[in-house]
C-alpha cells in the first residue's frame, strides 16, 4: 500500500506569539519551528499502516526550503521518502490543496493521511479542499482507522460524540489527537533519515499558481482577560451582571 | 552563521527529539524521584529504545554511532529537566558504555555492548574509594594474579548506578584496581558482573543533598575471581583508558551544568516578567536585571566553551585534557551560581519545589565534586598551562 502523508513547518506552539506593531504578521525573530503537531499523528498513522499492510510512506511538505527539517523528522520516525514543494510565498489553504492535488496525481497513493489542521493558522481546510479538487472521499477528525479490501473505516470525533464512516480508497483521512501516540524519532532513525531520498520541486514544476486568494488585513491580539472576582451574595451577582457587565 | 551547538541537521534533530521527550516524560517524574531517592529504571530503558544509551557506540554493536557533541546535547537536554536522572544516564552511557566501546576487546564489546545499549543491563564505573578520590593512584583495591584469573579485593565508593534499588546491585561495572607488584601508575581495568562470587552491595547511600534520582553506592570486592577475558586493555595499562574516558566524562558533566543553567535562566526570566512588585514587573529593577543578564551571559559563555571543545574531541584520543578540565571547572560553578540567582529572583517561591530551581541548585553542587573536584581541575590545568609559553 502506498501512503501519502503531509507535514507543515509551523512556529513552536508552546512559545508566546508576539504580533508585529503594525499588525501585518507575527514576529518571527528568534522563533523556533517544529512539525505541526496534528501532522505528527498523521505521520504516525501512516507508519502504522505501513507496518500492518506493507508498502511505502511518502511525506510531503509545501513551504520554504527550511521545511526539509520537518520532512527529515518524519523520515526519522519511519517514512520512506520525502517531497518538498518549495516556495517562499504566503500560502493559503487553497493553494496548498491545489499543490498537493498535483503531487497526489503524480504519486497515486492508496490513501492520504493528514493532520486535521495546522496549529499556527488553525484553518482546518487543506484536507477537505484536497478531497474536493481530487474528487476523492474524505473522513475528517479521525480517532481510529482500519483499512481492508480497498475501504477505510474511520471513527470520527464529531460534535456531541463520535461517528463511524466508511470511505472507498483512494481517499483522504485527517487525524485528530486520539488517533494514536506519535513515536519519537529515535537516534538511529535520525541517522538513517539522512540517507533517505528527498526530492525538491516547485509549484511551477507542478503547474500550480500559488498566489493567495485570501488576503490578511491585520493581526490583532485578543483583549486581555480581566481577573475574575468572587461576589458575596446572589443579589450582588445580579447587581453586577446587570449594571457592570450589562449581561442581563 | 555556523551553529556550534547543533553542527549538523542530525544534531539539531537529536536535540529536538531529546527536548520533546524530556519535557514530556522526564520533567513530570523528577520531583517524586528526588523526594523518594529512587531510580526510574522504566524511564531509563526508554532511553535505550530511543537509541540514546549507546550514543557514541559504533552501529556494529547496536549503538548510534554519534560523537561527543551528540553526547553533550543529550546531557544538556535531560539535565534541564532532571539532573539526577541524567547523572544515571551519564554513569551508564559515558562511564561504562563509551569506556568499553573505546577500550574493550572485540569479544567484550560483542558480548556486552548490545545489552547495555538497549538498557537490558545497567552499567557503572568504579574509581573512587572510601579513602582515595582525587588522589586516584592512591587507590587500595588490589588485583592479584591467580593462574589465568585475577582476584579483586577492596571497596569502591560513590558509585553511580552501583545499586538499582535499596538492595539490588547494578549489573556490570568497569573497575579500576592496582597491582601489588607494580609501581604506583600500574592500574588495570576489569569488567565485574553482578553474580560474581565475593562482589556485593556494601550500601546504597541515603540522605544525599542532590542528584537523588540516581543511586550512589559503596561496592565491596572480596576475592572476586575475574577471568582474564574480563581484563579491559592491557594489564597495568589502564591509566590510558582512564584518561581517554575522563575527557568525555567531564565534557558531559559540564553539559549537565548547562542544562541546569538554561532551565534556571528560563525560570527566572519568566517569573521576573510575571511577578509585580511596587507596581511593576520584577525585571524592571536593576538588581534583578543584573541576576538575569549575567546568568544568561555566563550560560552562553559556558555553552560556547563546551560545544567548541566537544566539536573538537575525538573519543579515542588522549588530547583535549586542559579544556575538558576547563569546561567542567567553569560550568559546574556557573550552573550552581545561576540556579542560586534563580532562587533569589523567585524569593520564597524559589525555595520550594514547585518552581524546580531549589532542586536544580542542590543537584548543581554535586558537579563541583563528582567526576573531578574543581580543585583537581585547577591542579591539572595549572600543571598543563605551565608547559605553555604562549597561548594560541
Amino acid at each position: 500500500m502506498k501512503i501519502l502523508t503531509t507535514v507543515k513547518r509551523v512556529t513552536d506552539p508552546d512559545m508566546k506569539v508576539k504580533i508585529k506593531p503594525d499588525g501585518t504578521g507575527i514576529v518571527t525573530d528568534g522563533v523556533e519551528y517544529k512539525m505541526n503537531s496534528f501532522d505528527e499523528y498523521g505521520v504516525e498513522e501512516a507508519i502504522v499502516l505501513k507496518q500492518n499492510h506493507g508498502g511505502e510512506v511518502v511525506v510531503v511538505s509545501v513551504g520554504p526550503s527550511a521545511s526539509t527539517k520537518e520532512i527529515r523528522t518524519a523520515l526519522a520516525m519511519g517514512a520512506d521518502r520525502g517531497i518538498l514543494v518549495e516556495t517562499d510565498a504566503e500560502l493559503d489553504s487553497d493553494a496548498v490543496a491545489r499543490v498537493l492535488a498535483e503531487v497526489v496525481k503524480k504519486e497515486q497513493p492508496d490513501i492520504i493521511v493528514m493532520g486535521k489542521q495546522a496549529v499556527d493558522s488553525d484553518r482546518n481546510q487543506a484536507g477537505q479542499m484536497l478531497a474536493a479538487y481530487l474528487g476523492y472521499p474524505q473522513a475528517t477528525f479521525a480517532y481510529s482507522l482500519e483499512v481492508a479490501d480497498g475501504w477505510a473505516t474511520v471513527g470520527r470525533e464529531v460534535d456531541g460524540g463520535t461517528s463511524t464512516k466508511r470511505i472507498k480508497l483512494p481517499g483522504i483521512v485527517t487525524a485528530d489527537l486520539r488517533l494514536n501516540e506519535p513515536r519519537y524519532a529515535s537516534l538511529p532513525g535520525i541517522m538513517k533519515a539522512k540517507r533517505k531520498p528527498l526530492e525538491t520541486m516547485t509549484p511551477d514544476d507542478l503547474g500550480v499558481d500559488v498566489t493567495s486568494k485570501v488576503r490578511v488585513i491585520k493581526y490583532e491580539a485578543p483583549e486581555e482577560r480581566q481577573a475574575g472576582r468572587i461576589v458575596e451574595t446572589v443579589d450582588e451577582l445580579i447587581e453586577v451582571l446587570r449594571n457592570e457587565a450589562k449581561a442581563i | 552563521m555556523a551553529d556550534i551547538f547543533n553542527p549538523t541537521p542530525e544534531h539539531k534533530a537529536l536535540r529536538e527529539m531529546v527536548r520533546a521527550f524530556a519535557e514530556k516524560e522526564v520533567g513530570p517524574q523528577a520531583e517524586a524521584h528526588d523526594k523518594h531517592e529512587t531510580f526510574n529504571i522504566e524511564l531509563f530503558r526508554k532511553l535505550g529504545e530511543l537509541g540514546l544509551l549507546g550514543v557514541t557506540v559504533p552501529l556494529a554493536y547496536d549503538g548510534s554511532g554519534m560523537d561527543a557533541t551528540a553526547a553533550c546535547i543529550i546531557h544538556e537536554e535531560l539535565s534541564a529537566q532532571d539532573p539526577g536522572f541524567c547523572l544515571a544516564y551519564l554513569a551508564h552511557s559515558m562511564l561504562f558504555v563509551n569506556n568499553l566501546a573505546v577500550n574493550g576487546t572485540e569479544e567484550q564489546k560483542k558480548r556486552l555492548l548490545p545489552k547495555v545499549c538497549s538498557g537490558e543491563l545497567i552499567g557503572g564505573m568504579c574509581m573512587s574509594e572510601p579513602n582515595a578520590g582525587t588522589d586516584v593512584l592512591g587507590m587500595g583495591t588490589l588485583a592479584t594474579k591467580d593462574g589465568d584469573d585475577y582476584l579483586l579485593t577492596g571497596e569502591k565508593m560513590w558509585i553511580t548506578n552501583g545499586a538499582i534499588s535499596d538492595s539490588d546491585l547494578g549489573d556490570v561495572f568497569l573497575v579500576y584496581a592496582k597491582h601489588e607488584d607494580r609501581d604506583g601508575r600500574g592500574l588495570s581495568l576489569f569488567l565485574v558482573e553482578k553474580g560474581m562470587e565475593g562482589f556485593s552491595l556494601g550500601q546504597k547511600l541515603k540522605g544525599k543533598l542532590g542528584m537523588r534520582a540516581s543511586t550512589t553506592a559503596e561496592l565491596v570486592f572480596e576475592n572476586v575471581r575475574v577471568p582474564a577475558a574480563n581484563l579491559v586493555g592491557t594489564e597495568g595499562g589502564a591509566v590510558k583508558s582512564m584518561m581517554r574516558n575522563l575527557a568525555i566524562e567531564r565534557l558531559t558533566l559540564a553539559a549537565m551544568s548547562l542544562g541546569i543553567a538554561r532551565r534556571s535562566v528560563e525560570v527566572m526570566n519568566q517569573y521576573a516578567q510575571d511577578r509585580k512588585s511596587f507596581g511593576q514587573p520584577l525585571n524592571r529593577f536593576g538588581q534583578i536585571q543584573k541576576y538575569i543578564a549575567e546568568s544568561y551571559a555566563e550560560y552562553m559563555a559556558g555553552r560556547c566553551y563546551v560545544y567548541n571543545t566537544a566539536n573538537e574531541l575525538a573519543l579515542d584520543a588522549m588530547g583535549g585534557r586542559m579544556d575538558s578540565d576547563g569546561v567542567k571547572l567553569y560550568c559546574s560553578t556557573m550552573g550552581k551560581n545561576v540556579a542560586d540567582r534563580a532562587i533569589q529572583v523567585l524569593g520564597g517561591y524559589g525555595y520550594v519545589a514547585e518552581y524546580n530551581v531549589e532542586r536544580l541548585w542542590r543537584d548543581a553542587k554535586l558537579l563541583e565534586i563528582g567526576g573531578g573536584t574543581i580543585e583537581a581541575h585547577q591542579k591539572n590545568m595549572t600543571r598543563d598551562l605551565a608547559a605553555l609559553e604562549r597561548l594560541p
